[in-house]
């Protein structure tokens, strides 16, 4: 501080030998002093006014405001994110209920068609089966019929080869007899 | 007669002359500089607080900057106590600031060049703390005069220091922006005299000082309105919180 003071004055000195013409420092004339205090006052008092009343509070009025703004978006969008996590996690469940669902209809779609062919099955083989038990008796009934019938023709063959070679008829009835006794025989030896 | 460094600091009245009790009360051309550095603070001021964007305009912004940055300056050193007196300092580093980077512009005048005003500026910063400190803590705020934890036979002496360094605060404080300022423009006006007095052959190199020193200048114009601002809260602390 000194050092400085010390540099202006010499400064000043040296300057005010050299420049003769014009001596002194004007800053010490005190002439117009208490003009420029005067006038210091007045327009240091107007712009301090103007500052006090108008600017800073504008200029304090705009940081807050945009202070205010940031936090309002900041928790805004806090909001919006804890809303996507939240539907996010709706989605999730939902995501997984209807994976659950499609199980349920998928096992319970493979047990009815298995069911189905289960009794489609069994149907199937009871048809089957009657149908073999119905063929099984017509055949008996085939070889019944059948066997009844050779009889009646043998016994048929036999009277007419009695009569031609013996030219009478024989009893009827003991052809028969006969012929159902041979028949009889055959089949056991069958 | 142009050449002498010390003829831009004249003071000569403008306009018609006018005398309250015999007072020379003129307006001169200081307070023309004065008037413009208001006018210039108004404009800028305006520019800056005419929008209200979220994301500010390059006025905007400055001017956002300017109030963030004493806003800073004025909590940093004196605390939550010193809020009302925001305006003040802010008005006083914004026309300090001015009043130096008008006087930067060539032919024009330099306010705080003269001890006058920066003296009036520190005396009513002065006696305001002053009285500021006793409204506040009434007779003990003399209490700054004895800091805590001397020995009390050194106490006479510190008081004596103490009181010598309160009392001269606001000639500390008005001779440094004074000083700073006339030394600076008196450079600048001797080697600008120096280019013309050695003319094409060697005038060069006070030319290139000249560049430089104006880049000094204005470092210097902004340093002197932050420190002269930054002392007066220090001042202020001192009167709100004592703690010494």
């Amino acid at each position: 501080m000194i050092k400085i003071i010390s540099l202006t004055t010499s400064l000043l000195l040296t300057l005010n030998t050299v420049f003769a013409a014009e001596a002194g420092m004007p800053q010490l004339d005190p002439t117009y002093w208490a003009s420029q205090v005067f006038w210091l006052t007045i327009i240091f008092s107007a712009i301090y006014f103007l500052i006090a009343k108008i600017f800073v509070p504008k200029i304090k009025g705009n940081i807050d405001a945009r202070e205010s703004q940031i936090r309002k978006d900041i928790e805004e969008a806090n909001s919006l994110k804890e809303e996507a996590d939240r539907k996010l996690q709706k989605y999730n469940s939902l995501i997984d209920e209807a994976k659950l669902e499609a199980r349920k209809i998928l096992s319970e779609g493979r047990k009815k068609i298995n069911e189905d062919i289960q009794s489609k099955k069994e149907q199937v083989e009871k048809d089957i089966q009657k149908e073999t038990l119905e063929a099984t008796k017509e055949i008996e009934k085939f070889k019944i019929n059948s066997l009844s019938k050779v009889n009646i023709i043998s016994e048929e063959i036999i009277s007419e080869i009695i009569q031609d070679i013996f030219k009478e008829d024989l009893n009827k009835s003991s052809i028969k007899a006969t012929v159902s006794e041979v028949m009889k025989e055959r089949r056991n030896q069958i | 007669m142009a050449t002498n460094p010390m003829h831009q600091f004249n003071v000569y009245k403008i306009g018609p002359e006018i005398k309250i009790n015999g007072i020379d009360l003129s307006f001169t051309n200081a307070s023309l500089f004065m008037l413009i550095s208001a006018i210039s603070i108004s404009i800028f001021l305006l520019l800056g607080t005419k929008d209200k964007k979220i994301i500010p305009g390059k006025f905007q912004l400055l001017s956002e900057m300017l109030y963030n940055f004493i806003s800073k300056m004025i909590s940093d050193t004196a605390g939550k106590k010193a809020k009302p007196y925001f305006p003040f300092i802010f008005s006083l580093f914004i026309f300090v600031l001015f009043c130096n980077m008008v006087g930067m512009l060539p032919y024009s005048f330099t306010v705080t060049s003269h001890i006058i005003v920066t003296l009036a500026f520190a005396m009513f910063i002065f006696i305001g703390v002053t009285i500021l400190g006793f409204i506040i803590h009434g007779f003990k705020y003399l209490k700054i005069f004895v800091p805590s934890g001397v020995p009390v036979v050194l106490l006479p002496i510190i008081m004596v220091i103490e009181i010598i360094s309160y009392l001269s605060r606001p000639v500390s404080l008005s001779v440094r922006l004074f000083a700073n300022m006339m030394a600076g423009h008196t450079m600048l006006k001797v080697f600008g005299g120096f280019v013309i007095s050695l003319g094409l052959v060697a005038g060069w190199l006070p030319l290139t000082f000249s560049v430089a020193l104006t880049g000094l200048e204005i470092l210097v114009a902004f340093l002197q309105a932050y420190v002269f601002a930054i002392l007066t809260c220090i001042y202020l602390n001192d009167a709100l919180n004592l703690h010494h």
